[in-house]
């Protein structure tokens, strides 16, 4: 059985901890070497979920864009909001995925401003879905070493 | 031994003309401390004969960077220092400023060291300095209250702090941070730019007092030693005049919970640290307007983190701790500001 990726980065970011750290002189180096491991800690942990979190949050974006363009009184965004919303990520390669991704979070950014600026129960109705397509775009992003 | 190096070599020639009557003048140990978000910091000893005696001083030397966390002026930082030397703040004394790179390649002031004492806020999370967590925060937030009640006139700071009427204080900050989310975003910051909006819908009400502002008061930028004591307020280089609420939001602000126990600060209760400040201040800590500035610490801080990760893209400075803050720090900062509007628990 071959070494797994995120096993061979927990085992280097040990050997940095544990074997190079204590050897690193001066203390500034000894941090920076303390600090790269837990940049390594952060990959191995981002590693796993890399690809599954934007492909989950892509499909929840679009679903919220289709959900909303229909409230939605700009007929621009509305236009743009369905596009979108007709959208699928075509390749699994996380850099495709991340364009994709960011291309949505920037046109929510646009519908929460919009939403916010509107009247009436579906724009708060809205705003709350958004609201909650933010903690939890948060939540997936979580790394274990942050202090909240 | 180790030889003397190029810089210590050159801060020797610089110092040399500096000490009226000091003869045989020696820069040694030059050795880069970890941390300071915006200048590389230093410590080293200072040898020198003076009136046939030897004396040996050890100091800091806070240099400008490549690129850094905060884009900032030593100027201020060291007049901040100068300013708070001798009162109820306690900092080190800043001795010299220099702003023409030649000497050193970059700009830098000098100051003395205050050693033997902590600053880590690791450290805290363990003996000798763990039992101490509440009087350590009791002297934070008191010496905060002290700040907040300087006058920065009296200091000598007016005029070199930029003025601000107590009404626009909260304008000229978050627009400062906004532009910098601006210029240095590399992706899109959806929770921070909802924050900014509801932060211009929801203006605070005009500063009780316009006063002087440390701007990066929190839990590892003082230091205290094993009894708990505060001995150094450092790290002064965002210092401005503005609304007081500021400095007390950005201690409070729940990424510097690293003891995740719900203590602001890793210290005590936020209602206690509150109550300490007002006192301390004679200021009041209006419940809204505190609200107000505790989600703008959340829009400066992640403007910090994403600055920081902006520098390490573009290679301007190599520190892994600015890619590492603008990973870990950035998605904390964004939980904070989810908590305290009550989109997540």
């Amino acid at each position: 059985m071959k070494p797994e990726p995120s096993h061979a980065l927990e085992r280097l970011m040990q050997a940095l901890l544990t074997e190079l750290m204590p050897a690193v002189q001066p203390a500034y180096r000894q941090a920076s070497v303390g600090a790269q491991a837990m940049m390594i800690a952060s990959v191995r942990e981002e590693l796993d979920r890399a690809a599954a979190r934007r492909v989950e949050e892509n499909r929840a974006l679009r679903a919220l864009f289709a959900e909303a363009a229909p409230a939605i009184m700009d007929a621009a965004l509305r236009e743009r909001l369905a596009g979108a919303a007709q959208g699928t990520d075509d390749s699994l390669l996380v850099p495709a995925l991340e364009a994709g991704n960011r291309a949505l979070r920037s046109l929510l950014v646009e519908l929460h401003a919009h939403v916010e600026s509107l009247d009436g129960a579906d724009a708060r109705r809205i705003e709350a879905a958004i609201w909650r397509e933010l903690a939890a775009s948060t939540e997936r992003r979580k790394l274990s070493l942050g202090p909240c | 031994m180790r030889a003397v190096s190029d810089l210590e070599r050159r801060l020797a020639a610089y110092l040399a003309p500096r000490l009226p009557g000091a003869r045989n003048v020696e820069v040694s140990g030059l050795d880069r401390i970890h941390g300071g978000a915006s200048r590389e910091t230093s410590r080293f000893v200072l040898r020198y004969e003076q009136d046939g005696r030897k004396v040996e001083r050890r100091l800091i030397l806070r240099r400008d960077p490549p690129g850094s966390l905060i884009e900032t002026d030593r100027r201020v930082e060291f007049a901040a220092y100068r300013a708070f030397h001798g009162t109820a703040v306690p900092v080190p004394q800043a001795l010299w400023l220099e702003e023409d790179p030649a000497p050193l390649d970059y700009p830098f002031f000098i100051m003395e060291e205050l050693s033997g004492f902590e600053s880590n806020m690791q450290a805290l999370l363990a003996p000798p300095y763990l039992p101490h967590r509440a009087k350590i925060g009791r002297g934070k937030w008191s010496i905060l209250g002290e700040i907040a009640k300087a006058d920065a006139e009296k200091l000598g700071l007016v005029g070199l702090l930029a003025p601000v009427a107590p009404d626009e204080c909260w304008r000229r900050e978050l627009a400062h941070w906004e532009r910098v989310l601006d210029e240095d975003e590399l992706e899109p910051q959806p929770v921070i730019r909802a924050v900014i909006r509801w932060l211009r819908r929801n203006p605070p009400p005009p500063a009780q007092k316009v006063g002087v502002v440390h701007a990066d008061y929190r839990t590892g930028n003082f230091l205290f030693d094993k009894d708990g004591e505060i001995r150094a307020i450092l790290d002064w280089e965002m210092a401005h005049l503005g609304d007081p609420l500021e400095d007390l939001a950005w201690g409070i602000n729940p990424v510097w919970q690293w003891s995740r126990d719900g203590l602001a600060g890793s210290l005590l209760p936020k209602a206690e640290a509150v109550r300490i400040w007002e006192e301390a201040s004679g200021l009041r800590a209006d419940p809204r307007a505190l609200l107000w500035w505790e989600l703008f610490s959340c829009v400066k801080g992640q403007a910090i983190w994403v600055s920081g990760g902006h520098e390490y893209q573009e290679g301007a400075n190599h520190d892994p701790v600015l890619c590492l803050s603008s990973w870990m720090m950035g998605n904390s900062q964004d939980r904070a500001a989810l908590m305290l509007l009550g989109h997540l628990k």
